[in-house]
């Protein structure tokens, strides 16, 4: 069975950051040095054959691009200067736009202007819902304190309603991320290469699943540690603000000021600061350009890294005036706070840069699959 | 005979030859040996001083025999023979041994090479106790050349040879000069046009008063030899009045290789599938379009078509890759749009400015596509009915390992360059010979790449071997400035230790006529007996070999001198 040429890949690719790849002449040494790559597994060599060679299908059913961390060894290695690692991370957004459904990812990617709209759109109805529709609802803003001295973030925000909103938005981006997980599984193990996998090996495997979401054991492999280090206190301040927020706000959004050492400061504190670690490593090093991985900047790259900074920093700020009894500014932290962290969920998580917090696992999980997959 | 007087002299070749043997004890031993007149050692016999050494020698010793004990008869026989001739004594009295490639250099033990070296010596004195003086000769050089091939390689030395001055009788067998670069639109790696380059070469060598263009002409017969060739020439069937010259460039060129006898193309069946020069005359037309007039979409240019392949020919055709990649310019400029594909076997791009022009080209939005010779070759078939291309190539991308199908409207085969048809009769009238891919053979493939074993008979151009447009013309210079250098001689020189026949010994089997690599020998049907031609013959000494009845002898090659120089070497037991 023959694979067809797409020799129009090369046009839809350029548009996510892919420019000259002629320029590899295949001596696979990036391949031979990838601490990631592995039998059966080969990449970059091997995806960037398929690219230059527009073949559509195969290049859709590989797990590969997810499975490097662009530490950016092959890239300076490469004796082409084809550099390998950011045709990689141009694949990762290709294939975010393929699985995507919706067709919203794609136009993301490549329009800047599209991506924009949406953030602003989201951020307009967010602020517009806190101005006109809760107030109308008879919730309002007080400069009346708490008895210890804190600010009634409830009165204005009120708890339920937030905590209803979280749970439709949660439900609204897991149901568009977990049909596009469904559409990958499909692309890499349902139809490519007539294979099968028992329904066995499928919940055998599954704590793989788990286990590379919590730790990035694969990210560790690469022979760069320090990068492990800051991503994971990224991922796991951001994973633990998440579940606080969306699954158990009324815990975490009181208007009690707790004992500093109360579960509920200090694991807001640890995921504080993993973000703002984490953000730090990722935005000096885009500044300053000097590894390989931070050399080539998206712009969706950027956008990810500036709303999940904004979110941050308006958090702390809600913290600092709620308990310093400082109401307008809590108010307005609270505001601004909502206005970047809804469109960030709902555009990053199911469309853009944010989605290989799901996608990254998966593939590992998909990966075991075929090593255990027999022939149909 | 004369008493033999010899001189030896050993070279110690700085410490080439005296770090393993030892020079002090060869001259020594050697020096006591019959005829011998005295035994030196010195340490470069070929300087300056060296060579004065042996000439003081044969004067003041009067010798009449020298022995340079060094390296190679390569690099300095000659320097020793004409310090001999300095010196008043014929050259041909002088004598080399080898020591240094044939001892020192190859051997470990310091006590064996010695004696090696010893051996050797010896011989070379038995030997040249028998040598006899030889003559030298030369032969009159006719100014006029006749250039057989009318392209790019002919033209140029004709012109050459013309602006000099010389005659020159320029033959096409086609009704047009230009040959295969009259077909093609540019060229690589600069885009140059070639049209714009042939048409007033043309013009310069149709125009000229010292050239004699002979079109629609085929040679009949070449005889004679260096500097006194006649030819006759058949012009339309007609034969032509005799033309005599003194040298002959074969300029013959290469032809386009038939891509129909490879099944897996389906050229002939499919109209779209095009050799690589109906392309270019496509691209001189300016418009690509296909068998039913529209714009293809999609464009595949295979390479390595009859080349590189035990099946067709073995040889890489040279300059198929960089007209391929020439090609992707062209079509990028006329069809923007398109898509290009570049199915090649290997890049080869190993020339000036080729490899940039292949950086560049790879940034024309093309796609290479690998394949495997070995393997299989791309098979191109009809598209089915609902693709939007006409055919489909099928194929296993080498890279890969992937076997894909590429969707293509027209499709570009990148022909080998091969001998003509007759190219045999072409080497059989002018006495030169083909390797076996059909080339015209050189006289050394690194040193003397223009001239053949047949004096006064050059080869340039294509036929030489596959080549682009400045090696063709490079080549056609060299022989022109190497004819020239004769005519202005006046005359050549021919060679001295040629073979000759003792008619008495003759039986007349003709065994010497048919091993002659140069045709030298021929049949006295009066005599009943063979006949050396001294100016063809090279002293290779086959004849010799042959003869059954042992009547032919090679001049400075003769039994008695080879006899006595074995038994020279086998002499002393040790």
């Amino acid at each position: 069975m023959s694979t067809r040429v797409h020799p129009e890949l090369r046009n839809q690719l350029m548009q996510f950051g892919i420019g000259d790849w002629n320029a590899c002449y295949h001596c696979g040494t990036c391949t031979a040095q990838c601490p990631l790559s592995e039998e059966g597994f080969l990449f970059p060599r091997k995806k960037i054959r398929l690219m230059q060679m527009g073949l559509k299908d195969e290049l859709e059913a590989s797990v590969e691009p997810w499975l490097c961390y662009y530490c950016g060894d092959c890239s300076t290695s490469c004796p082409r200067d084809a550099n390998p690692g950011e045709l990689m991370m141009s694949l990762r957004r290709y294939l975010t736009s393929i699985y995507d459904w919706t067709g919203l990812s794609k136009k993301f990617y490549t329009s800047e202007l599209w991506e924009l709209f949406f953030i602003l759109s989201f951020a307009a109805l967010v602020v517009i819902s806190f101005l006109l529709v809760l107030p109308s609802m008879g919730f309002h803003f007080t400069r009346e304190l708490t008895a210890e001295g804190g600010v009634q973030v409830n009165a204005f925000a009120p708890i339920h309603v937030v905590e209803t909103f979280d749970w439709a938005m949660a439900l609204v981006v897991a149901s568009l991320l977990i049909s596009n997980i469904l559409r990958m599984y499909y692309k890499i193990i349902w139809k490519y290469g007539n294979m099968k996998v028992s329904l066995w090996v499928h919940i055998r495997e599954f704590w793989l699943l788990i286990f590379n979401f919590a730790v990035q054991p694969k990210f560790n492999k690469c022979d760069d540690k320090r990068y492990w280090l800051s991503h994971w206190f990224l991922m796991s301040g951001y994973t633990i603000m998440f579940i606080v927020i969306v699954v158990y706000l009324p815990w975490f959004q009181t208007e009690r000021i707790l004992p500093i050492w109360n579960p509920q400061r200090l694991l807001g504190y640890y995921a504080t600061f993993g973000l703002l670690f984490g953000l730090f490593v990722a935005i000096f090093g885009r500044l300053q350009k000097k590894e390989i991985k931070f050399l080539f900047s998206h712009i969706s790259d950027w956008l990810f890294l500036a709303m999940l900074t904004l979110t941050a920093i308006t958090g702390i700020l809600i913290h600092i005036f709620r308990i310093n009894g400082m109401p307008l500014g809590t108010y307005i932290s609270y505001i601004a706070h909502m206005a970047v962290l809804v469109p960030m969920i709902l555009i990053e998580v199911p469309f853009s840069k944010w989605s290989h917090l799901a996608y990254r696992p998966f593939a590992v999980y998909f990966q075991q699959l075929k090593k255990y997959a027999v022939p149909r | 005979m004369e008493e033999p007087r010899i001189g030896v002299y050993v070279c110690w070749c700085g410490t080439n030859i005296s770090k393993m043997v030892d020079v002090e004890a060869v001259t020594k031993e050697v020096g006591t040996l019959p005829g011998v007149v005295l035994s030196k050692n010195y340490k470069y016999m070929c300087s300056d001083p060296g060579q004065d050494l042996i000439i003081k020698d044969i004067k003041s010793h009067n010798l009449n025999r020298v022995i340079v004990a060094a390296c190679s008869p390569r690099i300095h026989e000659l320097t020793f023979r004409n310090a001999c001739e300095k010196a008043g004594i014929n050259p041909y009295l002088f004598e080399m041994a080898n020591i240094r490639e044939q001892d020192s250099w190859v051997h470990t033990d310091r006590t064996e090479a010695t004696k090696k070296a010893i051996d050797l010596v010896i011989g070379a004195i038995r030997r040249v106790r028998y040598h006899e003086p030889l003559q030298k000769r030369s032969v009159n050089v006719d100014p006029a050349t006749l250039i057989i091939g009318g392209g790019i390689s002919g033209m140029t030395a004709a012109l050459e040879i013309a602006n000099a001055g010389k005659k020159v009788y320029l033959l096409e067998r086609t009704d047009h000069l230009g040959g295969q670069v009259a077909r093609f639109d540019l060229t690589f790696p600069h885009l140059s046009s070639a049209r714009q380059m042939i048409r007033p070469m043309i013009q310069r060598v149709e125009n000229h008063p010292m050239i004699i263009v002979y079109l629609n002409t085929e040679l009949k017969e070449v005889s004679g030899y260096i500097g006194n060739f006649k030819a006759r020439l058949v012009f339309n069937g007609a034969e032509q009045p005799e033309i005599t010259f003194g040298n002959i460039i074969a300029a013959v060129g290469l032809k386009p290789f038939d891509p129909s006898v490879i099944a897996e193309y389906g050229y002939g069946k499919f109209p779209d599938v095009i050799t690589s020069l109906e392309f270019e005359d496509k691209l001189r037309a300016g418009r690509i379009l296909t068998k039913y007039g529209k714009e293809p979409r999609n464009v595949a240019i295979i390479h390595c078509v009859g080349s590189r392949n035990k099946q067709y020919h073995e040889y890489c055709s040279r300059v198929c890759c960089m007209v391929a990649l020439k090609f992707v310019h062209e079509i990028r400029a006329a069809l923007p749009d398109a898509n290009i594909f570049e199915i090649y076997a290997d890049m080869r791009a190993y020339g000036k400015g080729h490899e940039e022009f292949y950086a560049m080209t790879t940034h024309k939005q093309i796609i290479f596509l690998m394949y495997d010779q070995q393997k299989s070759l791309p098979l191109i078939r009809e598209a089915y009915r609902d693709d939007d291309c006409n055919m489909l190539i099928e194929m296993n991308e080498l890279l890969s390992g992937i076997d894909i199908e590429v969707p293509v409207d027209m499709v570009i085969l990148m022909v080998n360059m091969e001998a003509h048809d007759n190219v045999k009769e072409v080497v059989r009238t002018i006495g030169v010979s083909l390797c076996g891919n059909q080339f015209f053979i050189e006289k050394h493939p690194k040193l003397d790449p223009v001239a053949t074993t047949t004096g006064g008979v050059f080869i340039v151009g294509t036929c030489q071997g596959p080549k682009d447009i400045p090696d063709s013309v490079a080549q056609a210079k060299a022989a022109a400035a190497r004819i020239l250098a004769t005519i202005a001689q006046g005359s050549v020189p021919v060679e001295v230790t040629t073979a000759v026949v003792n008619e008495s010994f003759c039986c007349g089997c003709q065994t010497c006529i048919s091993v002659c690599p140069y045709s030298a020998v021929s049949f006295d049907e009066a005599k009943k007996v063979s006949v050396v031609n001294e100016v063809l013959c090279k002293g290779c000494g086959t004849c010799g070999g042959c003869c059954p009845a042992g009547a032919i002898t090679s001049k400075h090659f003769t039994d008695r001198q080879i006899l006595s120089e074995i038994e020279g070497i086998m002499s002393m037991s040790y």
